[in-house]
């Protein structure tokens, strides 16, 4: 049966190749989607994961740091400071703004931390190193590979020349990249040397993590205090929001396109192949023979998609990264299978569409 | 003539009719057909286009119920055997024979043959193994492996007999299987399947318009606006194209 289905396949190659060609593009629009989702989820949230801190302190009116305004004082870090069990506490700013470089202009979010504490600078430098001095700045590798910036040169912050010391990894969130400078060159920038965004606190080993928070609280008003996994998952949800719905309609379109040409293309063989199947039906085809035929008819394309897109895949996502670096991609085995499962599902599906088409057959019309 | 009541009979027709509705009009394809098949012979169903021999062999086959009559099949009435049971009784029972003999033009020769003895329950292998038998016998081997498509007539009204009685069916029905063939050819087919008859104690059914192939029946059987009119001797054949040579 499945020779038997290989053979109608081949049988007609342009029709083969187009249709194999239309489904592989879904499918690698279904990976790539899913490719870029994870590497701006990835890139959005990493410098959160990787950060050390235990406890982070905005004010109340926000619970991330990727879409909300937090406003709070240095003065108010050494009272927090005091409390029993806070090893250290140490503030960081974030502020949106444009850096220019001969002519060119772009926007980061740039990060203001304190170098000695250690806490609150990139996840992780893949090149140079981190920020020590006021005048120097660290900046996300697609950033600067976009605008061709590298280690040694300088870019402008309003009137201040920085100079590039390290690239970090990590740091893309697709629509944004983060850089990094010192607190005290945040604060200026800004123009408001006591400000910060957020308190970074680490407790000592064992200490009562709530006990902190109210304590934190109580000593500080306005504000509200969010473990590590807490914080984590409020950006990431703050993310979900805003791509999610589009991730999911576009994949829907997508997943719809395939279920179409497959089914266009199965039906289009049946009902090519009429009197062959009345011919089946007449010579006592067993149950199932029929629809077997249409379903590994399916099942082959769709494999054959599914190998065309793989192949297909990484190099393309290579090609779409070198073009415009902003996009990072993350690909697993996990959604690979995830993509698969559902061609397979839908493969299915368009069977029994197409498979509508065989009841209208009769083995009369075999002696027609 | 055998009777309806004998055991052997394989086809038993009594007063079957079939009645079709076209639009608002009723089409009275068959007419209280009577018709007795026994092992051994090679029957000819003669008549002009839309006579209602088609339906006959379908009504005979079991892909068609009867408006009113009854039918038997091998020795079974065929309201007995259900939708299952048809099948794998046209699969393992009856050989067809189709008009421009429909082999499936997209796997090779051999596969064609191969297909029914796969529908009749038979191992891929052993299938294809019989199938290349059966080609050699019909001194068509060379073709195994090409697609119908690039066969001439005269080889696919071979390959259509292979695939015909590769179950060495008790029964072949044959729907004028001459229709595309030159004369001698087509005389050749019947040849072919008169020796299954004969050889083999099998029964066919040939329906056909072709007055000059009924020389070489059995019987002939006269089928004039659905009804089988005369079950008469090959001789008497004449009568359906009166004025008309026998060829
Ligand atoms: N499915 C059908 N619906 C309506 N009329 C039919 C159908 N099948 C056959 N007929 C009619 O029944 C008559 C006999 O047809 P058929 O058995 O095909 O004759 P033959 O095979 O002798 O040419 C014709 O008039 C044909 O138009
Ligand atoms: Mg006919």
């Amino acid at each position: 049966m499945i020779s038997y289905s290989a053979k109608i396949l081949t049988g007609q190659p342009l029709r083969l190749a187009i249709t194999v060609a239309g489904i592989s593009l879904c499918i690698v629009l279904m990976l790539f989607l899913l490719a870029a989702y994870h590497g701006v989820a990835d890139g959005s949230v990493d410098y959160i994961r990787k950060n050390r801190s235990d406890l982070w302190v905005l004010s109340s009116n926000a619970w991330n740091i990727l879409r909300g305004s937090s406003i709070l004082l240095t003065a108010d870090a050494a009272r927090i400071e005091g409390i029993n069990g806070v090893k250290s506490v140490s503030s960081v700013l974030f502020l949106l703004t444009g850096i220019r470089k001969d002519g060119q202009q772009a926007t980061v979010y740039l990060a203001g931390f304190d170098p000695e504490a250690d806490l609150g600078g990139p996840p992780d430098i893949v090149q140079g190193r981190t920020v020590n001095g006021d005048d120097e700045i660290v900046l996300d590798r697609d950033f600067a590979r976009k605008f061709n910036l590298s280690l040694g040169e300088s870019v402008r912050v309003r009137d201040t020349l920085l100079e590039i010391v390290g690239i970090s990894d990590g740091t893309n969130a697709l629509v944004i990249q983060y850089a990094f400078v010192t607190l005290r060159r945040a604060q200026q920038l800004i123009g408001y040397p006591g400000m910060a965004t957020c308190f970074l606190v680490t407790t000592e080993p064992g200490a009562n993590i709530r006990a902190i928070s109210e304590g934190i609280k109580k000593k500080v008003s306005g504000v509200e205090v969010y473990d590590h996994e807490t914080f984590l998952k409020n950006n990431i949800r703050e993310l979900q929001v805003g791509f999610l719905p589009f991730i999911y309609t576009v994949a829907a379109i997508g997943v719809v396109v395939l279920t179409a040409i497959l089914s266009l293309l199965l039906s289009v063989n049946i009902l090519e192949r009429r009197k062959d199947f009345a011919v089946f039906k007449t010579l006592g085809s067993p149950r199932g023979f029929v629809s077997g035929m249409v379903i590994s008819q399916s099942a082959l394309i769709s494999l054959a998609g599914c190998i065309a897109a793989i192949t297909l895949y990484f190099p393309l996502v290579n090609f779409i990264e070198r073009v415009t670096p902003e996009i990072s991609t993350r690909t697993s085995i996990w959604q690979m299978s995830a993509v698969v499962a559902v061609v397979l599902a839908m493969s299915v599906v368009s069977s029994l569409i197409s498979m509508q088409r065989l009841r209208g057959i009769y083995a009369l019309e075999a002696f027609s | 003539m055998r009777s309806a009541a004998d055991p052997c009979s394989y086809v038993v027709l009594k007063n079957v009719s079939k009645t079709f509705l076209d639009g608002d009009q009723k089409v009275h394809a068959v007419r209280d057909a009577c018709l007795v098949a026994s092992p051994g012979e090679l029957i000819v169903l003669l008549g002009p286009s839309g006579s209602g021999k088609t339906t006959l062999l379908t009504l005979i086959a079991g892909l068609l119920s009867p408006t009113s009559g009854s039918l038997s099949l091998f020795g079974q009435s065929l309201t007995s055997y259900s939708n299952g049971d048809l099948q794998s009784m046209r699969a393992k029972r009856i050989g067809f024979i189709f008009q421009n003999f429909l082999l499936i033009d997209s796997i090779p020769v051999v596969e064609n043959v191969a297909m029914v003895l796969r529908f009749s329950g038979r191992g891929r292998s052993d299938a294809l193994a019989r199938a290349r038998e059966l080609l050699d016998q019909f001194g068509i081997g060379y073709l195994a492996r090409k697609l119908p498509s690039a066969l001439s007539q005269g080889e696919k009204q071979r390959v259509a007999v292979a695939r015909a009685i590769a179950n060495n069916p008790e029964l072949i029905i044959a729907d004028e299987p001459t229709a595309s063939l030159e004369t001698n050819q087509g005389f050749d087919i019947i040849r072919l399947l008169h020796d299954y008859a004969r050889q083999e104690r099998r029964c066919v059914i040939v329906a056909t318009h072709d007055l000059r192939i009924a020389d070489l029946a059995d019987r002939v059987l006269r089928v004039v606006d659905g009804r089988v009119r005369v079950q008469c001797p090959q001789d008497q054949a004449k009568e359906v194209y009166p004025g008309r040579p026998v060829a």
